[in-house]
């Protein structure tokens, strides 16, 4: 049977936790920032949290700037963009109500009738609606967070379910600092990808922990430490393989799945790299604050 | 082949062929077929099929407003029937505060307007009559408010000519409306933003002081003119008759007048229209539609027949669309469009192959990678791969559940995700192979391990899924149904289908060793 599985050794012995410090100062670090970018500059909430019209539309004989000219006059918030290629452009403008917004569709759609081959799409999002998203988004996430800590506690010990939600909660500040940074688009499917990726990195935390206590069992003596590094050592190739397979897919979908699916493939992405790192240098290294055993107690 | 029971292969293999059959509908993918089986496909969201999404809220707001002045009406009438003066009525927010003279009818007056609002709450207080709208009471006029519009919205869709739309309540005043195929709802809307409220009303020409001051006197309204503002109209409140004692309206077209909409009373409203027109000769009649007057012809003569035209300004479209409203009845408040989704059927198209193209390269990719790490075990994951993204369709086609561009984002998702529980027992079977030597333990093993390591990181998948499903709308339920089912595909393929294919290899090939 042949496999180039032996890349990655059947043994592998690195020393992960000892660069645990690292680690640490580094996610300290891209916390804080990503908190700060977070309450600075904010996201990049599109229409679905934002409120407001978006229209798309593919267009022939003309330019962005064309349109952007022809719409300026009557409209002073509009703003244009490609949409994947050229010929398709993105509209979008913040109504202040409800009556309104649907005037502006129309009066958008006579102004450039002659320039669009066709209209794409248009979403209209109440401002009403807009808050009741995010509200409903922000209710999703936590409670996923605490029904996962609770499934984690009745499974495993207490401080586990610990270690799973500070490397779940990092990981989602991240990953929102990121999406802040990259300015992606905060839509309806980016609270879906935040979810996944949840889901994602739970997942391998839950692997590696289950070696954990799997390890705790059979080596009665061995060091905390040791014992920690073995666990994230034998699931190793388990974690990277499982990565790279759900990379494949994504970065399939972000390069072939269309446009309005891209930021979502790009969130995704970026979790579930994130979420493979926390597993191994977060989640783990935060079981150390617990004594797991008497002995221990002087380490 | 050793310690592999003939159920166990039963199972596997009916269920596997139960997954592809079942995905032959969706894959076939006839829109039109009548056939029992192909039925069983899976049905396209708005945003890949190409239509319209509308959630629409109904202003309660308004008939609150309208309960809390019939209330003032009501008390008013039953005072002066008691001969009770009443010295001042403040409406408020959910209150009417009514102050009368004295009190000594107070407590009659209460007990004939509880006959008439029964579950309003009435309190005493010295000379003060506090009606209050209170929420069991708001609650009832939401109930039937919604159920109404709901009922008027059909019939205006259905008239439209809109195929199979979806209309339903969501939540506690809003109507959600999926249209597939309707790619401009530019009409729809037209149809659904007006109440429709049609009322025949005797004008008060006498009376000139009170529109100079527009101030109108009690029992009397004003109303502006719907071309020309500075017309006003003093008329009784009370309408003659209504829109819903119409049976037909249709546009038709006058010699003299132009463009109108001819209509037909019911019985009671004929009655009724015909002896105020007998009673009031040589007076004005206005037809009020949503709260302004069309136009206010002088009654030649008792009109008795029961139906009769309305003019106005219209075009052939615009008397036709009002015939289609007036026919559909009066909504009983306005409805706003607080969201709008409308997709056309090219992106919806697009949004597919970009898709298909998507989950097949993703689906290459991995299976690649897993045959160059896992060699034939990989090979083995890939049937399962495979066989676990037909069971994804199939299921998705006999629930009926509706496939989203998110949906999509999600089987590709699990392409990736799925073969996990394969690495996680392959990885196991890797670490056993260390210890043991025999080939069927070390694979029994394997499995054993795994499982539980599997369900743990499953379920938290689930979890986060099933979360999704209940906050989420529309098409991101899309992607947590596709991601549900995709966990829980996997779940299967790994432990039952790839379990049963490597037994069958190991047995096949007469494998004395193994190494992964």
């Amino acid at each position: 049977m042949f496999g180039l599985n032996k890349i990655i050794p059947v043994e592998p012995n690195i020393n992960f936790l000892g660069l645990r410090r690292n680690f640490l100062i580094f996610s300290i670090l891209a916390i804080l920032i990503s908190i700060g970018l977070l309450s600075i500059k904010g996201l990049n909430l599109g229409i679905d949290f934002k409120g407001g019209t978006l229209i798309e539309v593919s267009t022939k004989n003309t330019s962005i700037g064309e349109l952007r000219e022809i719409l300026s006059s009557s409209y002073s918030d509009v703003s244009l963009q490609e949409f994947g290629n050229e010929n398709v452009i993105l509209i979008r403008l913040q109504n202040k109500s409800n009556q309104e917004s649907i005037e502006t569709v129309n009066s958008v759609k006579n102004l450039i009738q002659d320039k669009v081959v066709e209209f794409r799409r248009s979403e209209f999002v109440g401002p009403t609606i807009s808050s009741e998203l995010l509200f409903r988004g922000f209710q999703a996430v936590s409670f996923a967070l605490i029904a996962i800590l609770i499934y984690i506690w009745l499974r495993f010990e207490w401080q586990f379910g610990f270690g799973a939600v500070v490397a779940l909660t990092h990981d989602v500040l991240f990953t929102l600092g990121l999406l802040s940074i990259l300015n992606v688009e905060f839509s309806l499917a980016t609270i879906a990808a935040i979810l996944t990726i949840a889901g994602y990195s739970i997942n391998d935390t839950v692997v590696i922990f289950d070696r954990v206590r799997e390890n705790l069992r059979k080596y009665k003596k061995l060091e905390l430490v040791d014992l920690f590094n073995l666990s994230v050592n034998n699931t190793l190739s388990r974690t990277i393989m499982t990565s790279l397979t759900t990379l494949l897919a994504l970065v399939s979908l972000f390069i072939f799945g269309g446009e309005v699916i891209r930021p979502f493939a790009l969130t995704m992405i970026i979790g579930v790299i994130i979420g493979t790192y926390s597993s191994v240098f977060i989640a783990v290294p935060t079981l150390l604050i617990f004594k797991f055993r008497p002995q221990d107690e002087d380490d | 082949m050793k310690n592999y029971p003939i159920w166990k292969s039963f199972t596997v293999i009916s269920l596997v062929l139960l997954g592809i059959i079942f995905a032959i509908p969706s894959i076939i993918y006839d829109e039109n077929s009548e056939n029992w089986f192909l039925k069983n496909k899976i049905n396209l969201g708005l945003d890949l099929q190409g239509g319209s999404y509308l959630l629409l809220e109904v202003q309660l707001n308004i008939l609150y407003k309208e309960e809390l002045d019939n209330f003032a009406d009501s008390v008013r009438l039953i005072s002066r029937d008691q001969a009770a003066k009443i010295d001042q009525i403040v409406i408020k927010e959910n209150d009417v505060i009514v102050t009368f003279a004295d009190i000594t009818k107070i407590k009659d007056i209460r007990d004939s307007f509880f006959q008439m609002y029964r579950g309003v709450s009435l309190q005493i207080n010295n000379n003060k009559l506090n009606i209050k709208l209170n929420d069991e009471y708001k609650k009832i006029i939401q109930d039937s408010a919604i159920k109404q519009s709901l009922e008027i919205v059909r019939k205006r869709i259905d008239e439209s000519g809109t195929k199979e739309p979806l209309i339903q309540r969501s939540g506690k005043k809003r109507i959600l409306l999926q249209l597939p195929g309707v790619k401009d709802p530019e009409r729809i809307k037209d149809l659904l933003g007006k109440t429709a409220k049609l009322t025949f009303h005797i004008v008060d020409d006498d009376n000139t002081s009170a529109l100079n001051n527009n101030l109108a006197p009690f029992g009397k309204m004003i109303v502006l003119d719907i071309y020309d503002e500075n017309i006003k109209y003093l008329l009784n409140k009370r309408a003659v008759v209504g829109g819903e004692n119409l049976v037909d309206a249709k546009g038709s077209f006058d010699q003299t007048e132009g463009h109108a909409v001819s209509f037909r009373f019911d019985t009671e409203g004929a009655q009724k229209f015909g002896k105020v027109t007998t009673n009031n000769i040589g007076k004005r009649m206005a037809v009020v539609l949503d709260g302004v007057v069309i136009t206010a012809p002088r009654i030649s003569s008792a009109i008795t027949g029961g139906s009769g035209i309305i003019t106005g300004n219209f075009n052939a479209q615009e008397a036709s669309d009002l015939a289609v409203l007036l026919r559909a009845g009066a909504l009983p408040a306005p409805l706003e469009i607080v969201e709008e989704r409308s997709v056309g059927a090219g992106l919806g198209a697009d949004s597919i192959a970009a898709g298909q193209i998507a989950a097949i390269i993703g689906m290459v990719l991995v299976c690649i990678f897993m045959i160059l790490i896992y060699g034939t075990f990989g090979a083995l994951a890939n049937v399962s791969l495979i066989v676990n993204l037909f069971i994804i369709i199939s299921l998705l086609g006999t629930i009926g559940a509706t496939l989203t561009l998110p949906g999509i984002a999600g089987i590709v998702l699990t392409i990736g995700m799925a073969v996990d529980a394969n690495v996680l027992i392959f990885e196991r079977i890797k670490e056993e192979s260390l210890k043991e030597t025999k080939v069927y333990q070390i694979v029994k093993n394997g499995f054993d391990r795994a499982m539980s390591t599997i369900l743990d990181a499953n379920i938290t998948t689930l979890i986060a899924a099933v979360l999704l499903f209940a906050f989420g709308s529309g098409p991101i339920r899309g992607f947590s149904i596709t991601l549900s089912l995709g966990v829980i595909a996997s779940m299967f393929t790994a432990l039952m289908l790839t379990n049963f294919l490597v037994y069958m290899y190991l047995s096949f090939a007469n494998k004395k060793e193994l190494k992964l």
